[in-house]
């Protein structure tokens, strides 16, 4: 039976239910339980967002409030996965990434490979993504790029409630290491989703609107940005077709050249600074492998290549808009 | 020899600094007396000899971190303009082992140092005084040592401020006290395997043990105790010499000692006792006693069994077999340790500490 | 145990960790030879000297502990029960490694026997190892993982943080720091602020115990006690083992740094084997004539080893894109 839940609440039923499934879940972060060891009640956070809030009461102790130590929690979360467990390890923002790097490009990105294929790391390390919360340069990053660089890692990064239950599901029962990215501007966002488990496939791209004219390659927030803009165009007369990747590695580049193949016109939207980024690999994969279909140059939405500024003034120009990606598609069609 | 009074008093410092760091540790809560703990002891005591008039410091070098953080002190202290001896560190090789004290003991007699300062527990001060005992000729004079303890586990030096010591050791190395009134004898236990060929000392106690290896060194296995020789004994000690010390207690400065034997293990040994003791910091045991007597000095007592190790000052030292004659002596006024007590009440009664008041 | 036999060990695993200690030795003095010829491709960084501080350690572990290794890390994996042969094909870069030649010399893992794997980076151990006490304490039998690292990579934040993190949960993790005196090339004093490691485990909380890691019985007492506390429930603790290198931070090092004399001094004065074997020797357990033929034995194995690993396939085009993934 699905009900409308919120993002925020589909990534809390999905831990839940995997740690009803599988007693060798369990989770590891920074304040995801709250409270540890203070003289008021635990569970006091659940997250700094509230996101794991209730899990304690169902878990108890599967769930470890770390101290403030993301390479000794990260790693132990990447060695216990390598002992037996599926740890989930929650890394409070994206951009703490910096201090634990080792443990996640150098150890369990390697671990496969480099011992012969003969070890396994189901680690998640959840964390949040994006900007948009006034949380200026050092919380609001989009540095998926920096993972789907590196073999042997997995990054996910859905926009809706139902993507983002079934692709966690999925990753916590993964027996390769997954960075899920969750758009902490989207954990308000409510949507349909069933009540039972489910797990949605890795490199499966979801293609949320079809359409003849154009298409937009995106993901997270932007998906939805994309989306305003299509509404836009949709009345001037341009037909936009949006393709969600859902997972950045794994990539489905199969649904996009067949979507680009049909449009002839190919637009990347990206929330990650714009060099090197999923949109640029986007664009010279359909240049590699689709460039005779191409009927107009392909365009890039991206923020500026500038730290993320604090000031909710800079901040709202640094965030791509639907109104700029409405304008990179009419490029792409001549004004049509 | 700097003599005391010569006017230009030599003090050598020995720290180890690798003592209170054994298995111990784990086995019961023993303490761990840390490095920039025990560089700034060493900092204290040398303020208080350079407030006396003790301007040169020889110091055994490490590569252990003592040396590198005294250093830095010393810098950091003349840096604030704060009156420190010269401290110069003696020219030898490092082999961080026992072997790098007994080297420094003969550099240091070599160079005249009229007492040595020693930090450590009691394995530390038994390889100052062996080397002092057994490495000089009868009539050498007798560098006295003064023993400031690292841990808790120590019969032999006293848990006492180092600045206090210091000025102990500053008072008889000026020449400020008489050497009868500075110093007092103490006793130490003199082991020989084989008449001569391996000689060793104990300065508290000298323990059998069953185990024919020296493994992590440390006792903490009551099991392991065939028997033990005390030099002294007392009941508030911790470790081997707290059996004696509660059985029937000697003094460091009363003549004789203890032999004990153990009883083998099985209840209801005829004559046997058991004796509650605290036998390590933390570790409180129950051991079989079969037997005591007091021991006199200059008899060679046997030891009865055929391959064991002996444990010297609570640390396995030597290994014997079937067929090495072991023999243990008790050595009465063996050698000399400042007494820092005396000295303090002394400079008391004698007003060694007042001076006329200087008009502002 | 023998009445004639004064150590903790039977007599057969006292042969049996001499054995392991003669086959670290034998099969480091005979890399040493391979890559001065120009047999091994890459890195290697040699165990010998050290071999008593491994064997004393891993004759307490079973396969269901864990154990985390360094750089420097065929001697943990021979003594945690890794097979040679395996091990020379990964050294020389062959299928049939340990590692199917994907990993090398740096990388020599065997998850089946508890071994976590070497790992190319300093201080990477410790928090993998914490991870894999808390996998241990929830399984709830009694294992425990112990953490490798040397002198040098204790500075390491990663290591620190470990500590803290064991102390805290109370962890069966063990830290062994294997004390050579050198951080690569630079000395132990100029690069540490405090020199002890007892000191940074007590700054946790953490008891630590300092041994004589060329004494094979020392290390194996001390850690016998710090791993049955960790088992029974007593949390973690750190050993430091004092030992020595007998070759350079690398193969290929000139060791000029050291003291004239120092490595001649240590390989005469402090060779943990020849004093396992003069131990065994004067207690009577075992005799020259059979340590010699260990030794010729364990010389046959790491021979054919050799000869096995120079026979082994190459690793082909089609392995280069294997393994990235579990499934992708």
């Amino acid at each position: 039976m699905a009900r409308r839940i919120s993002l925020k609440t589909a990534v809390n039923e999905a831990i839940d239910q995997a740690m009803q499934l599988d007693p060798t879940v369990i989770m590891l972060g920074e304040d995801i339980v709250g409270g540890a060891g203070a003289p008021g009640e635990m569970d006091a956070w659940g997250g700094v967002l509230g996101v794991t809030k209730g899990l304690y009461a169902k878990h108890g102790d599967r769930l470890l409030d770390t101290p403030l130590s993301e390479s000794a929690y990260v790693g132990a979360a990447i060695g216990a996965a390598c002992c037996g467990m599926r740890p989930i390890a929650e890394l409070m923002f994206i951009d703490f990434m910096g201090v634990c790097f080792d443990q996640i490009f150098n150890q369990a990105a390697k671990f496969r490979y480099m011992f012969g294929g003969k070890a396994e790391t189901p680690v998640v390390i959840r964390c949040m993504v994006g900007a948009g919360f006034r949380a200026a340069a050092q919380h609001s990053q989009m540095l998926t790029p920096l993972f789907t660089h590196i073999p042997g890692l997995k990054v996910v990064c859905p926009s809706t409630p139902y993507d983002t239950k079934g692709l966690l599901m999925q990753s916590i029962r993964d027996n390769d290491p997954v960075i899920f990215c969750e758009h902490k501007n989207l954990y308000a966002l409510e949507g349909d989703v069933p009540e039972a488990p489910y797990a949605i496939p890795f490199g499966e791209a979801n293609v949320v609107r079809e359409g003849r004219d154009v298409t937009i390659v995106t993901y997270g927030l932007m998906v939805h940005r994309s989306l305003e803009a299509a509404a836009t165009l949709a009345k001037e007369g341009i037909d936009v077709e949006i393709v969600d990747l859902r997972t950045l590695s794994p990539l489905d580049i199969d649904t996009v050249l067949e979507s680009v193949t049909r449009t002839g016109r190919l637009v990347c939207v990206d929330e990650a600074s714009p060099r090197c980024n999923i949109a640029t690999d986007i664009a010279a994969q359909v240049a590699m492998h689709a460039f005779k279909a191409l009927k107009a140059q392909i365009e890039q939405v991206a923020p500026p290549h500038t730290p993320v500024p604090f000031s909710p003034t800079l901040e709202d120009l640094y965030i791509p808009s639907a109104a700029q990606i409405a304008q990179a598609v009419r490029r792409t069609t001549g004004g049509k | 020899m700097s003599n005391p009074a010569s006017g230009n008093p030599c003090v050598g410092i020995i720290a180890n600094p690798v003592s209170a760091r054994d298995v111990r540790r784990v086995i019961a809560n023993a303490s761990t007396l840390q490095l920039t703990d025990r560089v700034n002891i060493i900092l204290r005591a040398l303020a208080a000899l350079r407030a006396l008039g003790v301007r040169q410091v020889l110091m055994m070098p490490d590569k252990v971190g003592i040396s590198s953080l005294l250093l830095r002190g010393l810098a950091r202290e003349r840096t604030l303009g704060n009156a420190m001896p010269d401290v110069a560190f003696l020219t030898m090789e490092i082999t961080s082992s026992a072997e790098d004290t007994r080297c420094a003991v003969r550099l240091m007699r070599a160079a005249g140092v009229c007492s040595i300062l020693v930090l450590g527990g009691d394995g530390t001060h038994r390889a100052v005084v062996r080397e002092l005992y057994l490495g000089s000729t009868a009539d050498a004079p007798r560098i006295p040592i003064a023993g400031l303890s690292t841990g808790t586990n120590n019969a032999f030096p006293e848990m006492r401020e180092s600045t206090v010591t210091a000025l102990a050791v500053g008072l008889h190395a000026t020449g400020r006290i008489p050497a009868e009134r500075a110093l007092a004898g103490n006793k130490l236990l003199e082991i020989d395997v084989n008449g001569g060929a391996i000689r060793d000392i104990a300065i508290v106690d000298a323990a059998v043990a069953f185990d024919r290896f020296i493994g992590a060194r440390a006792m903490w296995k009551p099991d392991n105790l065939h028997s033990l020789f005390l030099a002294f004994g007392e009941p508030t000690a911790v470790g081997l010499s707290a059996i004696g010390g509660l059985l029937q207690p000697v003094s460091p400065r009363a003549p004789g000692g203890l032999a004990i034997r153990f009883g083998d293990g099985r209840a209801g040994s005829a004559g046997a006792i058991e004796l509650t003791v605290p036998f390590a910091p933390g570790l409180i045991r129950s051991v079989q006693i079969a037997a005591w007597t007091a021991i006199e000095a200059g008899q060679a007592l046997p030891v009865d069994l055929p391959g064991g190790s002996m444990a010297l000052d609570g640390e396995r030292e030597l290994v014997f077999a079937e067929g090495d004659a072991v023999t243990v002596t008790l050595r009465e006024n063996a050698f000399p340790t400042v007494d820092v007590p005396g000295c303090l009440h002394f400079a008391a009664q004698h007003g060694l500490f007042r001076h006329p008041a200087t008009s502002q | 145990m023998a009445a004639n036999n004064p150590f903790p060990l039977s007599r057969d695993a006292l042969l049996g960790c001499y054995r392991r200690m003669r086959t670290i030795r034998e099969f480091e003095d005979r890399l040493h030879i391979d890559f001065g010829r120009g047999d091994i491709p890459g890195f290697v960084h040699l165990y010998a000297g050290e071999e008593a501080a491994a064997v004393g350690i891993m004759s307490h572990l079973g396969d269901g502990d864990r154990i985390a290794s360094t750089h420097r890390g065929h001697g943990h994996c021979i003594a945690k029960g890794v097979d040679v042969g395996a091990m020379m094909k990964e050294i020389y870069g062959r299928k049939g490694g340990s590692c199917e030649g994907k990993g090398g010399s740096m990388h020599i893992a065997d998850l089946s026997k508890g071994m976590m794997g070497a790992n190319g980076i300093l201080g990477a151990g410790a928090p993998l190892v914490c991870g894999a006490a808390l996998a241990a304490k929830f399984r709830g039998k009694g294992e425990i993982a112990i953490c490798f690292v040397g002198d040098g990579a204790s500075n390491q934040g990663t290591f620190l943080e470990s500590l803290n993190l064991a102390a805290i949960w109370n962890l069966p993790a063990l830290f062994v720091v294997e004390n050579n005196g050198y951080a690569e090339s630079t000395s132990r004093d100029y690069a540490t602020a405090v020199n002890s490691y007892v000191d940074r485990a007590s700054g946790f909380g953490l008891p630590g115990v300092v041994v004589d890691g060329t004494d094979f019985f020392a290390v194996h007492e001390a850690a016998g006690e710090i791993i049955r506390r960790a088992r029974e429930g007593g949390g973690p603790s750190l050993l430091e083992c004092k030992m020595v290198r007998f070759h350079g931070h690398f193969e290929g090092d000139a060791q000029t740094y050291r003291a004239n004399g120092e490595l001649e001094d240590l390989r005469a004065n402090h060779d943990c084997l020849k004093k396992l074997a003069a131990q065994l020797t004067s207690a009577g357990v075992a005799s020259a004539a059979e340590l010699a033929d260990i030794d010729r034995q364990v010389l046959a194995l790491i021979e054919q080893a050799v000869v096995d690993a120079k026979a082994a396939p190459l690793p082909s085009a089609a392995d280069l894109l294997t393994d990235v993934y579990v499934k992708y």
